[in-house]
């Protein structure tokens, strides 16, 4: 560096304009000033960093908001067994606003809004205005919630393009599933709904909501050992699919024909529906697979809370009780009746309870069938006995009366006419020879009193409502006979129904057979589960033929469908209040005669008439159903028609098809394009294949090739029975027989 | 000019000087960069461009550059009959904020749009060196006198009041008499009314301080008093008034002896608003620890005494007391600047010369270097 020489000769020039010795000896003074004013900084931050230096690091390290945010998981599908969907999530988006960006500039208010406006009708425009007026740096305002892609396609056009629309500042869409049945009212009470964070509430939503659900993804920073902000995103894990085993077209079929005589029994001998409740189940005799379940009335899935559903239905007090003397909820009361919210909120619970699964009753007359097999299988009885009924049988202290007691009884029965013609007397003298112990031990054989675990959510507990060995006296035994005095559920009977029916093998009954992954991959399949034999195979098939002769000759007949045989028994059961008026009164059968492949089980809860006391109320509905299911799962026609059934089908756009048609002479041109060889599959094992119900699309298969596909679909029939003993030997994870 | 017969080279220039000049301009606009980028990248209305705030400083700088370079050919006296004049155009700008040429931002309005946008303060601060040097060496030893030493001392107060009412900006009033009183203190031959005045100033702070904190509650002192109140106990105000000093604290206690390493402020990530203006000493700190603040410290001192050794040897008083407005200018500004960075001080609106962000800032400043380098031209050498 270049040395200057300070300029120290006063004398030179100017003096008094000339910087003297006197300031700079003032600068330099100064300049030390400065310097000491520097060195006390440097203490001050050399202070700053030694005494609180650890305790800053960790405040600013505590302080950062690692700025996560969630990646919703979609909840997984519920199908049906042909793929369609019951209940699912779709996409939806929040609008969201960022008040503080649009509102950096006049203009991204004003084009924003406009575009707003315009792209969204229920856009709430002046109140957005007053929330952006009164929170200038708000940066998360929720305006408008899940919406579709459709309605916000729009939207997202004007803004990506940036160069026709610059100022369109401080929107943002936030993603989120949301539950959507589209079906609306189809199965409600089986698939059941979810609340908020994906809950499932009853049915299948809850009983499977942890394989629905995922698990949420984020988006997160964090500081690495650097120190250094570092963003990762862990992606959603979707929830599951369920494929159930429900038909959709089946469950379809059942819903129209409940609905159907609801409309036809409405406001018939009171106010109100057609019946308290109408149930229908209908399953595979042969692996426990639900393929319908279904009440009226019923609800929207997509729209919970909607009171007016529950017009017609008897108010429901604030215990959850539906008294005797309940009111009935009309389009002119509900707004005083459910004016208070908890109660209106119990009406709604009331109603979203599956009827099938979780409302107990007394099954009257088609327990009979039970009682007989419990005869026959006990060996208490031979089935060649006789009985006389002379309307009335005197037990305990009561004189219990047959139906027909006023005719002056049945006369002299078979064991098969009694179950025909429902004798109420023959079959307490048949519990006469069974006696109570054995009679409680086959009840709890055919799973009375326990639950099946169907898997379902809020499946009722029946085992303080049957009879044990000290509750059942003389008199509760004889009632007992005839299905009087003690509870079931729907799906109890059913499922012991079908055990009665396909060789005495009792499936656990399940409504869901396969869960995939969101990929589509099998996560798992869930295999019929037979639990136990309840009678054997001779016994079987003398209630199948009894019960076919309820149809041919006795209490049934209006239950057969055209063109097909059908087995089945007839209840008409007493219910509360005891006035001999009131009345469920059910029909549970099975189809074909010769070969059951399903059970149907149609029950009426105290119907809409000035008599209740007949079946009738439930075998049409029967009727109705099969007459248009059995087609449907292409199983042959076996009976003639009459001129009225041929009319019948017709009306339905139903094509007859004889089980003996070699040659499809009766059906038309048009319909022999949609019905092949394999539209049923008909094996010797009894099992059906309900994938040939798709008959557009099926093509033939050799029998082989039938036979491959049935030993996948149905794995578990023809169990191989141990010979000594008649139990069977059961190849299923360990459920063995009970 | 005193001209004489010896051989005279050519002009001095200060290479020292200049090269200290460029070494802060060039580490500025790093740390502009450093800290602004993350905050300008996030904010939509800036394009979403890290390199928004570095490149207007950079602009701003090649400009002053330009402008420092045009000045240092000028010799200063050419300025020396503008004085007067430079302080009525100072004062006519300052006043024309009011009018529609003036703009606001950050809730102050404190700009001129003449094209360019331009804070007056900073051109007040030039013409008061400019006027002050010119006038002193006018008066010649009637500075001495009581009287002129009064009227050098009100001089400024004109200035000083305008800047203040009519801008709302104390810290730009108290900038420019500092640098008056600088002046003042080295023309002068005075010591004792200094050391008078300096315990009065010291009493009356410390008296209105504590009014301050007595009325605590009250709204006499508007943002002001809740300023000194937020110095007084941080932790009371930790979310509001002392929220940015609590923070540039945190940042600075953070760093350590060598800092985080530089763009690793974590503090910078929102914390620290616009943390490229009056904080950025705390984010020097944060990534260059205790070491990088004295580094910079130790710049402005070897700036410091670069002028100081142009002012001693400028050929004439009124180059002289041009240098030591500059210096004085300088010193204030960083010693007030680093005092409210460590708390030190309440939080008043000082930006580090050179280095926080601000074009007028560092355009006026580079002019101010201008007019040294035409001084330190001028310098004769004797051997």
């Amino acid at each position: 560096m270049r040395t200057l020489k300070i300029n120290n000769n006063l004398s030179r020039g100017k003096s008094k304009k000339k910087f003297n010795k006197k300031m700079q000896e003032k600068l330099v003074v100064l300049y030390f000033l400065v310097l000491l004013a520097f060195v006390g900084l440097i203490a001050r931050i050399i202070y700053v960093t030694c005494s609180n230096g650890e305790k800053y690091k960790k405040v600013v390290l505590s302080q950062q908001q690692y700025e996560s945010t969630v990646i919703p998981y979609k909840r997984g599908d519920i199908l049906d067994c042909n793929g369609n969907k019951l209940a699912t999530s779709t996409k939806v988006y929040n609008l969201i606003i960022d008040t503080k960006q649009m509102q950096a500039k006049d203009e991204y208010v004003t084009d924003t809004m406009q575009a707003l406006t315009a792209c969204f009708p229920g856009f709430p425009e002046s109140e957005v205005r007053r929330y952006m007026a009164e929170n200038p740096s708000s940066q998360y305002y929720v305006v408008l919630r899940k919406l579709t892609y459709d309605e916000i396609a729009d939207f997202l056009e004007i803004q990506e393009n940036t160069k026709e629309h610059p100022n369109i500042k401080g929107v943002w869409f936030e993603n989120e599933y949301k539950r959507n049945y589209p079906n609306n009212e189809l199965a409600s009470d089986l698939i059941g709904f979810t609340g908020k964070d994906n809950t499932g509430n009853y049915g299948l939503e809850q009983y499977y909501n942890d394989v629905l659900n995922g698990i949420n993804g984020r988006e997160y920073g964090y500081l690495n050992d650097d120190s250094t902000l570092e963003r990762t995103t862990i992606p959603a894990t979707d929830g599951h699919n369920i494929v159930t085993t429900i038909d959709a077209n089946i469950q379809q079929i059942v819903e129209k024909y409940l609905y159907k005589f609801n409309e036809e029994q409405k406001n018939v001998a009171r106010t109100g529906n057609g019946a308290d409740n109408v149930g229908c189940i209908i399953m595979d005799v042969n692996n426990g697979e639900v393929l319908a379940m279904a009440n009226y009335p019923n609800f929207d899935l997509n729209n919970t809370q909607d009171t007016s559903k529950l017009i017609g239905s008897k108010l429901v007090d604030e215990n959850g009780f539906v008294p005797y003397d309940a009111e009935v909820i009309t389009q002119d009361n509900i707004d005083t009746l459910l004016e208070d919210e908890n109660l209106a909120m119990k009406n709604l619970n009331y109603r979203w309870k599956n009827f099938c699964i979780s409302s107990t009753y007394e099954p009257g007359s088609v327990a009979k069938p039970f009682t007989v097999a419990t005869g026959l299988e006990s060996g208490k009885m031979t089935g060649e006995e006789l009985y006389t009924c002379n309307g009335q049988l005197h037990v305990g202290n009561h004189d219990i009366k047959c139906h027909n007691y006023r005719k002056g009884g049945d006369g002299t029965l078979t064991v098969q006419q009694s179950v025909e013609q429902s004798c109420n007397v023959a079959l307490m003298l048949m519990g006469r020879q069974i006696g109570k112990e054995t009679f409680l031990e086959y009840q709890e054989k055919f799973n009375f009193g326990l639950k099946t675990n169907i898997d379902l959510s809020g499946e009722a507990r029946t085992a303080s409502l049957v009879f044990n060995d000290q509750t059942m006296g003389e008199t509760e035994l004889a009632t007992s006979t005839f299905g009087q005095g003690y509870n079931v559920t729907m799906i109890q009977m059913i499922s012991a129904f079908c055990s009665l029916v396909n060789g005495g093998y009792y499936y656990e009954p399940h409504v869901v057979k396969q869960i995939t992954a969101s990929d589509g991959s099998v996560v798992e399949n869930i295999s019929p589960r037979l639990l136990k034999q309840t009678v054997s195979n001779e016994t079987s098939r003398k209630i199948v033929q009894y019960c076919n002769g309820v149809v041919v000759n006795g209490t049934g007949k209006t239950a057969r469908p055209a063109g097909y045989a059908i087995g089945g028994k007839t209840g008409t059961a007493e219910t509360v209040p005891r006035d001999k008026r009131n009345y469920v009164v059910s029909f549970m059968g099975y189809a074909p005669a010769d070969n059951p492949q399903i059970a149907i089980y149609v029950v009426v809860d105290r119907p809409n008439a000035l008599a209740q006391d007949d079946a009738k109320f439930a075998t049409r509905i029967v009727h109705n159903i099969l007459t248009e299911v059995l087609p449907y799962l292409n199983i042959y026609m076996t009976e003639e028609l009459s001129e009225s059934e041929i009319a019948e089908l017709e009306a339905l756009d139903i094509s007859i098809r004889m089980v003996d048609d070699t040659v499809e002479e009766e059906i038309t041109e048009e319909e022999s394009t949609a019905v092949d060889e394999s539209g049923l599959i008909l094996n010797e094992d009894g099992t059906i294949d309900a994938n040939g119900g798709d008959t557009t699309s099926s093509t033939p298969l050799s029998d082989e090739e039938m036979q491959d596909n049935n030993a996948d679909t149905a794995p578990l029939t023809g169990t191989v029975l141990n010979e000594t003993d008649g139990t069977p030997i059961v190849e299923d994870n360990g459920s063995g027989p009970e | 000019m005193a001209l004489n017969n010896k051989t005279r080279e050519k002009g001095y220039i200060d290479y020292n000087l200049i090269f200290i000049i460029l070494l802060l301009i060039g580490f500025g606009l790093l740390m502009v960069y450093s800290t602004s980028s993350y905050e300008a990248s996030m904010s939509t209305l800036l394009k979403n461009d890290p390199g928004y705030y570095f490149k207007k400083q950079l602009r701003a700088s090649i400009m002053g550059i330009g402008a420092m370079t045009l000045v240092s050919f000028i010799p200063y006296h050419f300025w020396e009959k503008f004085g007067l004049i430079a302080y009525g155009v100072a004062m006519f700008l300052v006043v024309l904020v009011l009018t529609p040429l003036g703009y606001e931002a950050n809730g102050a309005r404190r700009w001129l749009n003449l094209g360019i946008s331009v804070q007056p303060a900073e051109i007040a601060k030039v013409a008061m060196i400019l006027f002050l040097a010119g006038f002193v060496t006018a008066m010649g030893n009637s500075i001495k006198t009581n009287k002129g030493f009064w009227v050098v001392l009100l001089s400024p107060g004109f200035m000083c009041l305008a800047v203040w009412l009519i801008t709302d900006n104390m810290s730009s009033a108290i900038i420019i008499f500092a640098i008056a009183l600088i002046m003042l203190f080295v023309a002068s031959n005075e010591y004792k009314k200094f050391v008078i005045f300096g315990a009065i100033a010291a009493v009356g702070t410390a008296a209105l301080v504590l009014l301050i904190k007595l009325t605590e509650g009250s709204d006499v002192f508007g943002f002001r008093g809740a300023r000194i109140r937020a110095w007084l106990d941080p932790e009371a105000y930790a979310s509001t008034y002392s929220f940015q000093t609590t923070q540039a604290l945190y940042a600075i206690g953070s760093g350590g002896v060598f800092g985080k390493g530089i763009g690793q402020s974590t503090q910078k990530l929102g914390f620290l608003p616009e943390a490229q203006n009056d904080m950025i000493f705390s984010i020097i700190c944060e990534e260059l620890g205790v070491f990088g603040g004295v580094c910079i410290i130790a710049l402005f001192l070897l700036l410091l005494w670069r002028l100081l050794i142009i002012a001693m040897n400028a050929p004439d008083l009124y180059g002289s007391l041009i240098v030591v407005g500059v210096m004085g200018h300088i010193a204030v500004q960083v010693i007030l600047n680093i005092a409210v960075v460590t708390g030190v001080i309440p939080n008043t609106g000082i930006s580090l010369p050179f280095i926080s962000y601000g074009g007028s800032s560092v355009m006026f400043l580079l002019i101010e270097f201008g007019l040294v380098t035409s001084v330190s031209k001028s310098i004769i050498f004797e051997n």
